[in-house]
């Protein structure tokens, strides 16, 4: 695409704007800085990847993924405010669905080891980690203030902090995996996804770009499945003050 | 011989601003076993008092004991096995009344006493309930006593039942009222039994804690507290207990 095709794709944003402001929604602010920051973000991405492709170094590679892990479990851990440690609890989760996603695609010859295969689809998995994870720690929060009751008579009986959430934990690690089978079960039907239409788009045979697409579908389902129980596990005692009584937790976005 | 329960100095602050103390200068002494009435208007703090015996809310201050062992020191699990809290408001897990009935069972992993659990099914009124019967449905009264049957099966060396007849009729009300005399003369569990039934505190209790003007106010035995209440609040009180303050 050149680059002044590029710069005419700017009218999508103009007719966001004309709405805004026509609507009276005053999202311009926030469309502005979505539209520069989206563009900027894009652009330096795709200069790095360059650059990692012809370096083909490991070194970078981690380095790379290491940044995008960071920037997900900050993300991520907003919807935990209040809770603390959450964070590493969160980068904690998304490292290792990373590591198992990973091994599994790598050891089994599934994908090559190469930066063009391993960035993006790590870029994937891990930005729906993300997505789960906040999904999780918001359910969570829900839960805990709905089964207040339910959690405290546990407590009273002699519960362990694990005894006493356990039926919100799996509530909330079910929810947070909802979206992502709602998902799976209309991809290709609904909505054709980014990757699959951005290899269309850039010549490949749609029958190869639906392999890949079978594959992160599927990888997206169990690293949903691997963050939430993850998370929880490691999360689940933050509810709690040392003394085993339930945390005084305010609601928050 | 160590007292049972022991409270000193417990103080506890409202959740407002200003954090003013709910109560304060709370002391009182479980020496034996017995079956003690707390009884004050309502807005005291008698359930947070009962809750901060049972370690589900923490005192701002003080210090609380069983047989010499400070709360703050044991496992907070050891401790509501010995000090159990039955709340107001019965909550009712999800599944049959026998599963609610075998929580505890499933929770220490204890064989579960079903006589006990029927013979106390009969004595609180319940024995026209099947066992399999979904715990929700229950009506309000039948979910008190099922919570409450549930709590007993702890065996618990202290009891703390926040207005567990509240709902209830007279009839039931008679029932559970014999069913906790008989099981503190045969188990020898204390009691603490917040409730704004004066005729039940004259009919079960020996001793009598009055909450008020921010504190326990008073601390004697049932019947001097009637006879011969040492404040004009409690006084006040004897003659229209659902009066506020």
């Amino acid at each position: 695409m050149s680059i002044l095709a590029l710069s005419f794709t700017l009218l999508f944003v103009m007719i966001t704007m004309l709405i805004s402001v026509w609507q009276k929604l005053g999202l311009e602010r926030d469309i502005a800085i979505g539209t520069v920051r989206s563009a900027v973000q894009l652009l330096l991405v795709g200069y790095v990847l360059q650059f990692i492709f012809n370096m083909r170094n490991p070194v970078l590679i981690v380095l790379i993924l290491i940044v995008m892990i960071t920037v997900a479990s900050i993300n991520a851990a907003k919807r935990g405010k209040g809770l603390a440690g959450v964070l590493w609890k969160i980068a904690l989760a998304i490292t290792a669905t990373e590591l198992l996603m990973m091994g599994l695609l790598l050891g089994f010859g599934i994908i090559e080891a190469t930066p063009q295969y391993i960035i993006p689809i790590s870029g994937m998995t891990i930005g729906n980690a993300m997505v789960v994870a906040g999904l999780l720690l918001n359910q969570m929060r829900r839960e805990v203030e709905s089964s207040r009751g339910e959690i405290e008579l546990l407590l009273s009986l002699g519960a362990t902090a694990r005894q006493a959430v356990q039926d919100a934990m799996k509530r909330s690690v079910k929810a947070s995996m909802i979206p992502t089978i709602d998902g799976m079960k209309t991809v290709g039907l609904v909505q054709l996804p980014g990757m699959m239409t951005g290899m269309i788009i850039a010549g490949a045979n749609p029958v190869e770009a639906v392999r890949y697409q079978i594959l992160i579908v599927f990888a997206f389902t169990s690293s949903a499945a691997v963050t939430s129980i993850i998370l929880n596990l490691l999360s689940y005692r933050l509810w709690f003050t040392k003394d085993l009584q339930l945390q005084p937790i305010k609601e928050k976005g | 011989m160590l007292p049972l329960l022991q409270i000193k100095q417990v103080r506890k602050n409202r959740d407002d601003a200003d954090k003013s103390p709910l109560f304060s200068n709370v002391n009182a002494e479980i020496a034996e076993p017995e079956m003690i009435a707390l009884l004050g208007v309502s807005g005291q703090g008698k359930s947070t008092l009962l809750r901060i015996l049972a370690s589900l809310t923490r005192a701002d201050e003080g210090e609380i004991a069983m047989q010499g062992a400070s709360q703050h020191q044991m496992d907070p699990r050891e401790w509501r096995m010995k000090v159990c809290y039955v709340a107001q408001q019965p909550v009712m897990l999800g599944g049959s009344i026998e599963h609610n009935l075998k929580t505890v069972s499933l929770l220490h992993r204890t064989p579960y006493d079903k006589k006990l659990a029927e013979r106390l099914m009969g004595e609180l009124g319940l024995e026209h309930l099947e066992p399999g019967k979904h715990a929700q449905d229950l009506s309000g009264g039948e979910k008190q006593r099922v919570s409450l049957l549930r709590s007993l099966m702890l065996r618990p060396q202290v009891l703390l039942l926040d207005e567990v007849t509240a709902s209830l009729d007279r009839g039931s009300k008679e029932k559970v009222e014999r069913a906790l005399q008989e099981w503190h003369r045969k188990e020898g569990t204390a009691m603490i039994w917040v409730t704004h039934d004066l005729e039940q505190a004259k009919e079960v209790s020996g001793t009598v804690w009055f909450m008020g003007e921010g504190t326990l106010l008073e601390n004697s035995t049932t019947n001097s507290f009637f006879e011969r209440p040492a404040t004009e609040l409690a006084q006040g009180y004897i003659k229209s207990p659902e009066q506020k303050e």
